[in-house]
């Protein structure tokens, strides 16, 4: 174990540091052109028509498109999640509008001229008349019968409906000692990674061949979704993912403009390159967080929790063929989470409004339940006065019942839920937090100390779709002994290649230097399902542990042959193949290869099969789509968490919130690089925190987005964020064969449901309780109002 | 319209035909390939397109080629080849490799590049004042702390003196 376990560096960082990364728009072809898209400045509305002849003659301008034409070319987008496989309702998505937007920012024409600047006039020379139809942008008011439909033909906004249900919620509430209702309200917010979307499609005419190179997270599932958006056979597509600048899931899904790209490059018989702008991003890239969350939670004198009802409305936006409404069904799958709570009921609403599409996000839904989980138990220590730690080790589920089959199906995989909280606690000084608190108090500083818990089930297994719970991997050892490593998983900045160069190394005894991971390429690699749900190291380092391993065991075949020993007898470390105990009985993996390579019939290798290649495939052994007894799938095999402390302080006078300390405790499995686990872990952190405090998609009443640029929709710098605290506790995976679970995602839930317990705590002298997000100071400023002159019910802004 | 500029750029002296609207971020990914300046959001809030203009960094997307006629124009191409003179990486980056400061590396080069300029003005920043000092540059990934943990070992292990390397 060379390198297992040990802070390697990246092994692109060196490249990346010198500006050397190559990023889908800094590839180039000649005489490619440029995509500009037109969309709706409407949030609701019919098409009545798109006049296009100005933009046709406007200089430069090869192509324009609108959902006209689209429909005559090209087939809808096969949805990432189909809605209607989970008994929902669904729509036909084509790469443009047809005949009516549901959104300010909804795709309804293209140009592609020869620059950019050519394209963009003549996209301003399209003329849509629309005829504006009432919106609605609130889910609870969607919901009402005679709200504004969407697609009347539902006639509902209600995408789905969903229950959980498990033991006897009723008797439970009966037998309750307290019974206690709260609201709360998540907004929406947005991944919004550095490198914007970007295509650049090729369809070589002499070839009959489709080139895409784009920043995606899933090539292969895209390339899947191209040929039937396209027509297209498979076999004539190739999808390369250059250098991805951060993705963070909404990179995983087809987007309307990939296929449109593609389309519009097949007319023309020429490349189109596209790049979105930061505002296209922020209006028509994805949203997501957007719920409400009322419970109602039974519990004993002692804190025992005993029963729990909640109800999610799920505010979606419009429907795309992105997906992202699986978000709100994984936050009703998740509930209750770490905890025990068999008596429990779940209601979700799924409902669509005028305004952008739900896309992934980090999270992916496990943040409104974690926040959801956090908040019930606070309430609950609150109200039988014990402390707010103590609540959460009271319920949480004891380390002896893994696997525990929650509700929903989910089943807890191990941990030590116990020990990481109290480990947590220990670390960042809970117990000693409120003489210090007392102390600055006395001198009108207001600090306060929150804990947290987030589970975060990952490697998500969906049936009938690409959402899957496989990965393969290829090994390749060239006859020089270098080793190539090609995958199905990819990294838009996440770090596997690092983490899979690892193992790879150590299963087969050479340098990491001498191994080369691919990644994002269709033509070169197997089919994988690509990077999303932490599951790149987990599922596609296992695959390509499992192909290493075989290669080894040839390798050493010959090599024991050579040596005139047993397998068994030797060992490989750094390229050298040694006699166990004897250091002068060797030879080099290098030499080995070559042999392989060169003299397949000769002794040492003449009764084996040729070749240093080996593709396996790794599939997860908890996940199963079966129902069980009481009708419950299994959609997720790994269930990493973190148990977390943060301290704040909130200057009263202003509403701004400072978080001094984040402390945590996170158990992702073995851990194959602290480097990169802890990087993706604090990275997360700040993501939650920039979600909870400084970024918000703001729309008015009309559907108009408020905060589409970098300007208002505030990303969080490094002034504002601290350096985590970050402890280990491995407790490792019982289904993946190094013991690893997901790693990347955890760290994005836990700071809302931490840090609101936090400036509640701070905010303690005036009775605050927080119900909404985000904590911008306008809000907190108003809550300690709003709290002073006696009404603690939490303020709306 | 179109206007010709002259400047230099990486140390090289160059003459080139813009459209006058060409945005300087623009201008060196488009027409010269110096694709390690990135766009992010062409409103100067997320620091990818930094570059060194006449020696101060500065953001790309937020200055029109046709106004940089005369100056010098250093991008992280320049300055790292600048910085390779003795075949190591520069300090800096080799600092970032170490600490795993970047994830996806998108804004990487324009964060090196404030950090250069940061610890020109002050070689030996306190946590708050590397916090401030590259507060112009967004990352989605990291979290800053490996970052700021760079920033500080450059600063407490590296030569400053007039006659060694610098940092600029």
């Amino acid at each position: 174990m060379a390198y297992i376990g040990s802070a390697v560096s990246g092994i692109l960082d060196t490249k990346l540091v010198a500006g050397k990364g190559q990023y889908t728009a800094d590839v180039s072809l000649p005489d490619m052109g440029h995509m500009a898209v037109v969309r709706s400045p409407y949030a609701h509305a019919r098409i009545l028509s798109i006049d296009t002849s100005a933009a046709r003659q406007h200089p430069g301008v090869r192509i324009v498109a609108t959902g006209a034409e689209i429909k005559q070319w090209s087939k809808p987008i096969p949805h990432t999640l189909n809605p209607s496989a989970f008994g929902g309702k669904t729509a036909d998505i084509y790469c443009l509008a047809i005949d009516r937007v549901h959104y300010v920012g909804t795709p309804v024409a293209a140009v592609v001229a020869d620059t950019r600047h050519a394209a963009t006039e003549a996209a301003n020379l399209i003329e849509v008349e629309y005829a504006d139809l009432p919106v609605v942008i609130d889910a609870e008011r969607a919901l009402e019968p005679d709200s504004p439909l969407l697609y009347p033909e539902w006639e509902t906004n209600e995408l789905m409906h969903v229950r959980f249900q498990g033991g006897d919620v009723e008797r439970a509430f009966a037998d309750a000692d307290h019974i206690l209702d709260d609201t709360l309200r998540l907004h929406r917010h947005t991944a919004t990674p550095l490198e914007p979307r970007a295509a650049l499609a090729h369809y070589d005419d002499r070839a009959e061949r489709l080139t895409l190179w784009v920043s995606t997270q899933a090539p292969h599932p895209l390339r899947t979704t191209l040929a039937n958006t396209l027509q297209m056979d498979e076999n004539d597509i190739q999808v390369i993912q250059p250098q991805v600048g951060g993705a963070f899931g909404v990179k995983i899904p087809t987007y309307q403009e990939d296929p449109l790209a593609c389309l519009l490059s097949k007319r023309t018989g020429k490349p189109v390159k596209w790049i979105e702008e930061r505002t296209e991003h922020l209006m028509a890239g994805g949203h997501a967080r957007e719920q409400t969350l009322k419970f109602s939670v039974a519990c004993k004198a002692d804190g025992t929790v005993t029963g729990l009802k909640v109800r999610i409305i799920g505010d979606v936006g419009a429907l795309a063929a992105v997906g992202g409404w699986g978000m709100s069904y994984v936050a009703s799958f998740v509930v209750p989470g770490p905890y025990k709570i068999p008596n429990c009921e779940v209601d979700l609403s799924i409902v669509v409004t005028n305004k952008g599409p739900w896309n992934a996000y980090r999270g992916f839904g496990k943040e409104a339940a974690s926040f959801l989980m956090d908040r019930v138990m606070d309430r609950v220590a609150d109200t039988v006065q014990m402390d707010r730690a103590a609540v959460r080790l009271k319920n949480f589920v004891p380390k002896d019942e893994f696997p525990y089959v929650q509700i929903s199906g989910a089943t807890l995989d191990s941990g030590d839920y116990v020990k990481a909280l109290q480990d947590v606690m220990d670390k960042a000084g809970y117990h000693t937090f409120a003489e210090e608190q007392q102390r600055l108090r006395a001198q009108g500083r207001y600090i306060g100390m929150g804990v947290g818990f987030e589970l975060t089930p990952e490697g998500g297994c969906i049936p009938d779709s690409f959402i899957g719970g496989y990965e393969g991997a290829t090994v390749r050892v060239s006859p020089s002994g270098q080793v190539t490593v090609l995958t199905g998983v990819t990294s838009p900045g996440s770090g596997n290649e690092t983490g899979i160069a690892q193992i790879v190394a150590d299963a087969l005894g050479v340098p990491l230097s001498t191994v080369r991971v691919v990644q994002g390429d269709t033509q070169a690699c197997p089919y994988g399902l690509g990077n999303w749900s932490s599951r790149s190291l987990f599922m596609g380092g296992s695959a390509s542990l499992y192909a290493a391993r075989e290669v080894h065991h040839k390798v050493l075949r010959v090599a024991a042959s050579m040596l005139e020993a047993v397998p068994e007898d030797l060992n490989c470390e750094q390229g050298r193949i040694r006699v166990k105990g004897q250091a002068d009985r060797e030879v080099a993996f290098n030499d080995v290869a070559e042999y392989v390579h060169k003299r397949a019939f000769d002794h040492h290798a003449f009764d084996m099969e040729p070749g240093l290649e080996s593709t396996r495939y790794f599939r997860m052994g908890n996940i199963h789509h079966v129902p069980d007894d009481k009708g419950r799938i299994n959609t997720y095999p790994s269930y990493p968490y973190a148990a977390c402390v943060a301290v704040v302080e909130v200057d009263v006078e202003t509403g701004v919130i400072t978080l001094l300390r984040y402390v945590t405790v996170h158990d992702c499995g073995t851990v194959i690089n602290p480097l990169l686990v802890e990087g993706q872990f604090q990275g997360a952190v700040a993501q939650g925190l920039g979600g909870l405090i400084y970024e918000q998609l703001s729309y008015d009443d009309n559907g108009q987005l408020q905060t589409g640029t970098f300007m208002d929709y505030t990303l969080p710098t490094a002034v504002e964020v601290p350096s985590v605290e970050i402890h280990h506790q491995e407790v490792p995976s019982p289904y993946t064969p190094l013991g690893t679970k997901g790693a990347g995602e955890s760290g994005v839930s836990s700071p809302f449901g931490t840090i609101v317990s936090a400036v509640e705590n701070a905010l303690a002298p005036f009775g605050v309780k927080i119900h909404d997000t985000p904590l911008t100071p306008q809000r907190v400023w108003r809550m300690i109002q709003t709290a002073k002159n006696g009404n603690n019910g939490g303020a709306k802004a | 319209m179109q206007t010709t500029i002259q400047l230099i750029v990486n140390n090289t002296p160059c003459e080139a035909t813009v459209d006058t609207r060409t945005l300087l971020v623009d201008f060196l990914r488009d027409q010269l390939d110096l694709t390690g300046t990135h766009l992010g959001c062409a409103t100067g809030n997320c620091g990818a397109c930094t570059v060194m203009l006449d020696g101060l960094t500065v953001k790309a997307c937020t200055i029109l080629a046709a106004d940089v006629a005369g100056s010098t124009v250093t991008t992280i191409e320049g300055w790292t080849q600048d910085a390779r003179q003795s075949g190591d990486l520069h300090p800096i980056q080799a600092a970032f490799v170490k600490h795993h400061a970047l994830q996806c590396g998108f804004c990487t080069p324009g964060m090196v590049l404030s950090v250069q300029q940061l610890l020109k003005e002050k070689p030996h920043p306190t946590e708050a004042e590397i916090r401030h000092g590259i507060a112009g540059n967004l990352c989605r990934c990291t979290g800053y702390a490996s970052i700021v943990k760079a920033v500080q070992e450059i600063a407490t292990t590296t030569s400053l003196s007039p006659g060694g390397r610098g940092l600029g």
